[in-house]
């Protein structure tokens, strides 16, 4: 009894220090306060290019358990009607004229930039990775999170969280190579209502796309049970109905 | 230092001042950068888009191949043909509770030497009821796309072909009665789906599809199991005969996909024109299949490449055979009789898009290469293995004013006179169009 009580007045008073012992729990409050667990949003992505000129995407998504994610694209009307669905590893596209859904893969990108598939349907961290290090550094905490399957689209994360809001700041992603693929960052913390407090942009820029810029900003980010069936092939061209 | 600052009196407030500007600037800047207001979505109980198209074509023509005669009965021999088409799609949807009618039509109007043409036509249109999520039933003209065949789908039981040098281009759906029940699960098999349908052919609906006097009945069963789609398929005899068939679909890591498709088509009857000149109705089982890969490299370059066998397909010989007796039918010497033995085989098979037996087809194309933005260049090989000829389509695809697709591409044809690619009467053709999304 003697050093698990040692142990829980040092997680007491040196919170970090307990934080860093459970780099899991961390990760898994860090997914909750990014997202409930089942949610329903609406988003606008922008491609950004050096000269200033912009590409823009409207998409609702809603999100059940930790690995399923649907998004259909409301604008632009060129795009208009496009969904995308993300079962685990599983995900693909459907667009109207085509009529079936096909498969994609996480690395491709539905709406071009510096975002791909994997960012764009984002399932949970800790769905994804493992935290290999936890380490204190000032106000942040970092992580080191390893892919925990070769299906994952970056092998290595290292995240900085705020250690008062428990929420990522900046994520550095790397490829197998040890290659810095894509960094994001977290922004403009925003009080959406129910419980959910969380950045309202998230922008990324990449040394592949030297110059260019993809930003994500988060509107209407409510919680929201659907049934199982909307995350199947099935319900790919009905996704428009669930929005009201 | 800081401590001295405030010291400094109003100059050094007004630098602070200035400096709180400075900071507080990038972010105010971006919070009018980057605006988003939810009203631009909001849901509404109908919906309206679509596109309108402008294409601008020259041909060069092959006035002495087999099939000349057929693609332009009647018509003086050209060298060359420009046309200009102009479309529209229009797409509309209306929704009550869990009632949605929706609608597809096209219309287009196409000018040339040879004629000036227009047309209308109801691609989709009907009524959906979803009384649930994992439930629906549909009661009208309808798009069923069965199969994950890119280029070719030989499961396709209920849909019209799609043409393999455009495979996402719009198809016209059939009148059917059709319902869709889906059930997701944990475990292994993620999800269970059955999709059965009704296609009546009469004299007045779905004439185009096969025999009249029939109610056509097929299924599709639907699994997601160990992260593979599966489709089991079927097609009751009717107006065409009895079919079955499988696909599947499945990610390997994240750059690979593998697809593949088998069907059967039981006791068919296959029209062949022997070396002889006589007809002969084989009726016999065929099988088709397709394999197929996605391979996405990590500079972005797309790789698609299938390889399919058509059942109903002609063999090089066979087909060399029919080449023959539409020169001989069609030359000076040929009478009505041969002409009208040509058209019939022409409309039971061999005038197919792709009517040989054994098929590849391989598309490169490339997202935004060499920092060309919103470039999307191509090229696409279509190539009969039986008789080797072939096609070669390079493209451009630009995307870069909102709303707006441009994209230009040659068409190549090449072979010996009597396969399938040196047969037909265009042996290049040059491509521009234009579509606005709205």
């Amino acid at each position: 009894m003697q050093p698990i009580r040692r142990l829980l007045v040092l997680c007491v008073l040196f919170p970090a220090a307990a934080l860093a012992l459970d780099g899991k729990a961390l990760l898994e409050k860090v997914d909750r306060n990014l997202e409930p667990e089942n949610y329903e949003m609406t988003r606008k992505l922008i491609n950004e290019e050096p000269d200033g000129k912009r590409k823009e995407f409207i998409l609702y998504s809603v999100k059940k358990g930790r690995d399923k994610v649907a998004a259909l694209f409301l604008q632009p009307a060129s795009d208009k009607g496009r969904s995308t669905l993300r079962q685990g590893d599983n995900m693909w596209l459907y667009i109207p004229n085509v009529g079936k859904p096909v498969r994609i893969t996480s690395l491709q990108s539905v709406t071009g930039g510096v975002f791909n598939n994997a960012d764009i349907l984002r399932v949970d961290y800790t769905e994804e990775y493992e935290v290999t290090a936890a380490s204190e550094e000032g106000d942040s905490i970092l992580l080191d999170l390893k892919a925990k399957t070769g299906n994952v689209a970056y092998d290595r994360l290292k995240m900085t969280v705020d250690k008062k809001l428990v929420l990522p700041t900046r994520i550095e992603a790397y490829a197998a190579s040890g290659l810095l693929v894509k960094t994001l960052y977290f922004k403009d913390v925003k009080d959406f209502g129910g419980g959910i407090r969380r950045p309202a942009t998230v922008e990324t820029d990449s040394p592949l796309y030297k110059g260019y810029k993809s930003v994500m900003l988060y509107a209407a980010v409510k919680k929201r049970e659907v049934p199982d069936e909307v995350f199947t092939l099935n319900f790919m061209s009905r996704l428009e109905e669930l929005r009201k | 230092m800081r401590r001295g600052a405030p010291g400094r009196g109003l100059g050094g407030a007004l630098a602070a001042l200035a400096t709180l500007a400075m900071a507080a600037l990038p972010s105010a800047a971006r919070a009018a950068e980057y605006s988003f207001d939810l009203a631009e979505v909001e849901a509404k109980p109908y919906e309206i888009s679509g596109f309108v198209e402008g294409k601008a074509e020259h041909f060069q023509l092959r006035p002495d191949a087999s099939l000349y005669p057929l693609n332009f009965p009647g018509q003086p021999p050209r060298q060359t043909l420009d046309r200009g088409t102009a479309s529209i799609e229009l797409a509309g949807k209306l929704k009550h509770d869990m009632l949605t009618g929706y609608a597809r039509v096209s219309g287009s109007a196409a000018h040339d030497a040879y004629s000036t043409d227009s047309s209308a036509r109801l691609l989709e249109g009907g009524l959906r009821i979803s009384p649930a999520e994992g439930l629906s039933f549909d009661l009208g003209k309808q798009v069923q796309r069965w199969g994950k065949g890119y280029a070719w789908s030989p499961v396709a039981f209920f849909e019209r072909p799609k043409d393999a040098n455009d495979p996402q281009n719009s198809l016209e759906g059939f009148v059917m009665a059709s319902a869709d029940w889906v059930h997701s699960r944990a475990g292994p098999l993620a999800a269970v789906g059955f999709t059965p349908l009704l296609l009546p052919v009469s004299d007045d609906v779905n004439r185009d599809y096969g025999a009249t006097g029939h109610a056509n009945v097929g299924a599709k069963v639907y699994l997601l199991y160990e992260d593979t789609d599966i489709d089991l398929l079927w097609a009751a005899k009717g107006s065409r005969p009895q079919r079955i068939g499988f696909d599947f679909s499945r990610n390997f890591g994240t750059q690979i996909e593998l697809h593949g498709e088998w069907a059967r088509s039981i006791g068919a009857t296959r029209r062949v024109l022997g070396a002889d000149g006589a007809v002969v109705s084989e009726v016999q089982n065929l099988d088709s299949w397709l394999l197929g890969a996605r391979y996405l490299t990590e500079n972005e370059i797309t790789w698609i490449t299938e390889l399919y066998r058509n059942g109903a397909g002609y063999d090089e010989a066979q087909l060399a055979t029919f080449y023959r007796l539409l020169d001989q039918a069609f030359s000076m010497g040929g009478g009505a009789q041969a002409q009208a033995l040509a058209q019939s085989l022409a409309q039971s098979g061999y005038g197919r898009v792709n009517p040989g037996q054994r098929y590849a087809y391989l598309r490169v194309s490339a997202k935004d290469p060499f920092d060309w933005l919103y470039f999307t260049p191509a090229i696409t090989v279509i190539a009969n293995l039986g008789d080797r000829s072939w096609q070669v389509t390079p493209e451009l695809l630009y995307t870069g004013w909102r709303n707006v697709e441009l994209r230009a591409r040659a068409v190549l044809l090449q072979g010996d006179p009597l396969t399938e690619y040196g047969a037909k009467a265009v042996e290049r053709r040059l491509e521009l169009r234009l579509r606005l999304y709205f």
